[in-house]
């Protein structure tokens, strides 16, 4: 089911990601179900792991698929694909709450959107299906320097700025920067090498 | 100033949401001129992050989840769904309106009626009040004629000649029946002056005694004059005379004026 969500229709017919949400605009509850049996594993682990707390965690979820399903209509299809757009707002939604409950207020203002911005998925997105695209991007990961690793891990699990991660690493500011933009571009390579 | 390369180094770790305040704001602004290359690039960018949720071990959430948000997603899906029922151009009939203005109609009529049958109530009971009224002194003024006439027709009655103390002027005349009592009459007797009433009185034999005083009254129209006293003295021994005088209204404990008639008792 998850693996049928990037690929064309096949003999079972499994309706794609755009098809469930056009639906979703009807308010079809079987199509919300769908979706949520799809794609709630990778929503609530990536919760899960900014968390790190399974009932405030499930909190979340919920937050996240009630607003999927009571505002379906502002995520639009023909921008970008849903499950990066999905999990962009699970994980700010995450963060709002880790931050609220660390009281680290300072950086509410850099906080996106309740609802993400647009998504757009490069050329190289089709390259790979959603199953083996993770794995892909896995295996990067884990081919990174640890402090590349570990600098972006902190950014985006943590929601730790440049300046944050350097005091947390106590490394110099520049080479955090270079860590994680090095890190990132390596991901990005990767990937775009799968073409 | 930054040209886009500058902000190109920038724009993977603004989509991590890693930079700090001074960096993002500048890069913000570069992207408010409406940059295509930067804009595009951003939202790239914005992906390339998102795959990082992959690097995140994938968990199952509870089944109690997936049964709340069920339930609330049927429950509102329910409710946006189900047809507005429209309200009825009148949630009460017009037959209960009509209903509802007859029963007032007949609420108030049956409450002017009740309160119109009790004024009649009131006001025949205040004639059977007045009727009762007259009755008792019908029945007095028959009592009282009946004694009279007893005294008058006993003839163990002694006659009183009342002689007024005007030769000229009518005189009047008592019967006193110690049983049933006196009876003093006359005609043409004129009404006294003023609030003033005729007064009887009964004048002891025994010397320094006064005057005993006895009822009060007043001619009628046509100056007829009757005096009826049920409980007159015991004894017509212990009396020398009876008398009548003009006395203020109420009465005087003795007499205040020279008396208008005296009749000796023998």
């Amino acid at each position: 089911m998850f693996l049928a969500a990037f690929t064309s229709r096949g003999p079972r017919e499994v309706p794609l990601d755009a098809t469930l949400l056009s639906s979703l605009l009807q308010k079809d509850v079987s199509a919300f179900e769908q979706l949520y049996d799809r794609h709630s594993r990778l929503v609530y682990g990536l919760v899960l792991r900014i968390l790190q707390q399974a009932s405030t965690s499930e909190e979340v979820v919920q937050d996240v698929f009630l607003q999927l399903w009571r505002n379906a209509d502002q995520y639009d299809s023909s921008r970008g694909p849903f499950v990066p757009w999905l999990c962009t707002m699970a994980r700010n939604r995450a963060l709002d709450h880790l931050r609220l409950k660390s009281e680290r207020q300072r950086r509410r203002e850099d906080l996106p959107d309740e609802l993400p911005s647009v998504v757009v998925a490069p050329d190289y997105e089709k390259a790979l299906d959603e199953k083996r695209r993770a794995e892909r991007v896995r295996a990067l990961m884990a081919s990174l320097s640890p402090q590349q690793k570990k600098a972006i891990e902190l950014a985006y699990f943590e929601g730790l700025s440049h300046s944050e991660i350097a005091a947390t690493l106590k490394e110099p500011l520049g080479t955090v920067k270079s860590w994680i933009r090095n890190g990132l571009l390596r991901l990005k390579e990767g990937l775009q090498a799968t073409t | 100033m930054k040209n886009c390369d500058q902000f190109r180094e920038l724009i993977e770790a603004y989509a991590l949401g890693a930079l700090d305040l001074e960096d993002r704001a500048a890069l913000e602004a570069h992207l408010a001129t409406g940059c295509p290359e930067c804009g595009k690039a951003v939202e790239e960018a914005r992906w390339l992050v998102s795959q990082l949720a992959y690097t995140a071990p994938q968990a199952a959430p509870s089944d109690m989840l997936k049964g709340r948000l069920m339930q609330t997603v049927r429950a509102e899906a329910e409710t946006q769904t189900k047809p507005r029922v429209m309200p009825a151009k009148s949630a009460i009939p017009f037959w209960l309106w009509a209903g509802v203005a007859a029963l007032l109609v007949f609420s108030i009529y049956s409450a002017w009626n009740a309160r119109r049958l009790q004024d009649e109530i009131q006001q025949a009971n205040s004639r059977a009040a007045t009727l009762a009224e007259e009755r008792q002194t019908v029945e007095q003024q028959l009592a009282a004629a009946k004694l009279e006439a007893k005294i008058l027709m006993d003839p163990s009655s002694v006659k009183i000649m009342l002689p007024g103390s005007d030769a000229k002027g009518p005189q009047l005349e008592a019967k006193w029946n110690s049983q049933l009592g006196i009876v003093v009459m006359g005609d043409k007797i004129p009404m006294p002056a003023g609030h003033h009433v005729l007064q009887l009185w009964f004048i002891p034999k025994t010397p320094g005694m006064k005057p005993m005083p006895s009822m009060m009254t007043w001619p009628d129209a046509n100056g007829k004059l009757v005096m009826l006293v049920s409980n007159p003295p015991e004894s017509m021994d212990a009396t020398k005379a009876i008398a009548i005088t003009e006395e203020p209204e109420g009465g005087s404990p003795w007499p205040t004026t020279t008396p208008l008639w005296v009749g000796g008792v023998s």
